[in-house]
């Protein structure tokens, strides 16, 4: 299902169409040091379709980190709109945007950002505790997702009982339970061998031939080789965007 | 391999209603259970990170279970003359210094005719003793063994009605010992215990204050009162006493209604006849003293007002000392776990969360502090109680706990506000 919406031309101030899971519209981010304005990016627009894989590139200080943040709604553009699932985001307050997040997207870091003390379950509940979902039903989708990553007989670990490819596909278990619009990760394999990197990504093209959306952001090639599409950020801009299979 | 759809889920979301009325509770919950987890792997830190509120709890507790004893103990030891008693005396008992300097001046000591008086002209007691004692006590001896002070009082036979001494062995003082000032004794247990160990005290003479008195009868165990015994006393007829040590003795008179209802009636009357007998114009005070139950128990009452001042004050130090040293704590606690506020916040907490985490952690751990001082605060009652009176009433253990996680909640608020205001991205950035 995968590439069936992509490059058609932008609509200014407009909503995007139904099966757009994110639009950009014009997204600058500026950072004001003192004297000089850096601007870590300068008007970036695209539009990515449900079920779409993405790998989002560019070598360090392109932009691309910035980008990340706002489009896991971490953080707010200084001018520009931003759409996720319809809804226009770049305007919303800490909380609003907290509720997106928990809601909407799924993380997946490269350093896997788990809570050391917490058991691997307790830390795929986590997104789940935040929406409020009562104890029962949580455990069950917290197992779930668990297996999904095939650690279904490693919940009661914590992280530092696990290895680095389990911790990460802890972190993937996380990413899925609330069953999120996109599925954001940022350098996903940065942290592991080659041999565990190849398992991960394996899981993440899995997730992806069930029908989740998934954005990747990385700076190497055979990682971005994996998605269907890669959008290539340089000096705040998009300089490229092309589909690949 | 199990495929994790988006559909599966999707018809999830329609309880979305069930959900979000449960949110509050579910976030609370775990930030318990942080607040927990906390305290379990930092106990010395968490231990004497409390210690103020500890201390405060306990001192809280302590003070509140000594005044409860000692309420206790007044009803039943010292304010209970016996049911339906009171005692006209030279003196108000329960008044101020000044007042009882000016009594010094006015009021004139009860003598044996005031008694006869009363027995004659009083109406509707069911029974009245009078009561006259030596002060210092004086020395008792027996064959080898001494006593060095003895409570020898000279007691009118009536009193066996009134008194809490009751007979365990022999007699109590007769009429006939009383007309015939009969060298006679009726002596409490502790006199036993010393001079009469393993033998029968009855027939066998001992020496008090120099003279002869033979032991016709022994009471039943009374106790101690403040850690005093009340079986230390030697009770000899009011005419022997008369005789030997004091002819013109001041009294004590105890005089008992037949119930309560009867009581105030019955003051009122001795007020009455007291005041006749003695010209008491109707716009002067009374020259004599009135002394019931309550009257005790109103100057211990007015004691416990400065006690509870005392330890409001220094409760209120304690805890406020307590609540600095754990929004330092916490402080500490949100700058070490920056990181871990990063990662909740990018999976969808929103600053209340956060701040709920902080705040309940800090309420939790506080009110440990509280359980803590609780239990010390039982095994100091412990301790106090086994030389002196006291009991934890449970009111004190509620408001211990309530104080200390209140003031944990205080204090809680401007650490979890840092820590609900931070920044998601440079938190996730923090190293730790």
């Amino acid at each position: 299902m995968g590439s069936q919406v992509a490059s058609s031309p932008v609509q200014e101030s407009h909503r995007p169409a139904d099966g757009v899971i994110i639009r950009t519209e014009d997204l600058w981010k500026t950072y004001d040091m003192g004297e000089v304005a850096v601007h870590a990016l300068c008007g970036v627009s695209f539009e990515i379709a449900r079920g779409e894989y993405v790998a989002i590139m560019g070598p360090s200080g392109s932009g691309k980190s910035t980008l990340m943040n706002l489009i896991g709604c971490l953080d707010t553009p200084t001018s520009g709109r931003y759409w996720l699932n319809g809804r226009l985001v770049s305007e919303l307050t800490d909380d609003e945007l907290a509720h997106i997040r928990n809601k909407e997207i799924g993380f997946v870091f490269q350093t896997f950002n788990l809570l050391a003390r917490a058991t691997a379950l307790h830390n795929v509940e986590l997104p789940l505790i935040y929406n409020g979902t009562p104890a029962e039903e949580r455990l069950e989708r917290a197992k779930e997702a668990l297996r999904v990553v095939e650690l279904g007989d490693r919940m009661y670990h914590k992280p530092n009982e696990l290895s680095g490819g389990q911790r990460q596909r802890v972190a993937v278990a996380r990413a899925l339970v609330n069953n999120p619009s996109i599925i954001l990760a940022d350098e996903p394999t940065g942290n592991l061998d080659s041999a565990t990197g190849a398992e991960i990504m394996n899981l993440l093209d899995r997730l992806h031939q069930s029908g989740n959306t998934i954005v990747l952001v990385t700076h190497e090639f055979d990682i971005a080789a994996h998605a269907f599409r890669v959008i290539g950020i340089r000096d705040g801009k998009v300089d490229r965007d092309e589909r690949m299979k | 391999m199990a495929v994790y759809t988006p559909a599966g889920v999707a018809a999830r979301r329609a309880h979305g209603r069930h959900i979000q009325l449960s949110g509050p509770w579910v976030t609370a919950r775990e930030a318990f259970w942080i607040a927990v987890e906390t305290l379990r792997t930092h106990k010395l830190r968490s231990f004497l990170t409390l210690l103020g509120v500890v201390i405060a709890t306990t001192t809280l507790i302590v003070v509140m279970a000594v005044v409860n004893g000692m309420n206790t103990y007044i009803a039943e030891h010292i304010a209970n003359l016996g049911a339906n008693t009171f005692v006209l005396h030279q003196f108000q008992w329960a008044q101020s210094f000044d007042e009882f300097i000016k009594a010094q001046r006015r009021n004139k000591p009860i003598r044996l005719e005031d008694y006869d008086f009363l027995r004659d002209y009083l109406r509707g007691y069911q029974a009245i003793s009078a009561l006259a004692q030596i002060q210092p006590g004086p020395e008792a001896r027996y064959k080898g063994t001494t006593i060095d002070e003895v409570d020898l009082m000279g007691l009118t036979p009536s009193h066996m009605d009134i008194g809490r001494e009751k007979v365990a062995e022999g007699r109590y003082l007769s009429d006939q010992d009383n007309n015939h000032n009969a060298p006679v004794c009726f002596i409490g247990r502790d006199i036993v215990d010393k001079f009469f160990p393993g033998t029968d005290p009855l027939g066998k003479e001992i020496i008090v204050g120099g003279r002869g008195f033979r032991v016709i009868g022994v009471a039943e165990r009374v106790g101690t009162t403040f850690g005093i015994s009340q079986d230390n006393f030697v009770f000899i007829p009011m005419g022997t006493f008369r005789a030997y040590f004091m002819p013109r003795p001041e009294l004590l008179v105890f005089i008992k209604a037949p119930d309560s209802k009867h009581l105030p009636e019955l003051e009122d009357e001795v007020r009455a006849l007291m005041r006749a007998r003695r010209h008491v114009p109707y716009h002067e005070a009374d020259t004599f003293g009135i002394n019931a139950s309550d009257t005790l128990m109103s100057v211990w009452k007015e004691l416990t007002g400065p006690i509870f001042a005392v330890t409001i004050g220094v409760v209120a130090v304690f805890m406020v000392v307590g609540g600095i040293v754990i929004m330092n704590i916490m402080l500490a606690s949100v700058t070490e776990r920056t990181h871990e506020i990063g990662i909740r916040k990018s999976l969808g907490a929103r600053r209340r969360d956060i701040l709920w985490q902080f705040v309940i952690e800090s309420a939790v751990m506080a009110a440990a502090g509280g359980l803590v001082g609780v239990f010390l605060a039982y095994a100091v009652t412990w301790a106090v109680a086994a030389v002196f009176t006291a009991k934890v009433p449970l009111s004190a253990v509620f408001i211990g706990l309530f104080l200390s996680a209140a003031v944990g909640l205080f204090f809680g608020i401007y650490p979890a506000s840092k820590a609900a205001r931070l920044d998601p991205i440079e938190a996730l950035r923090t190293e730790n």
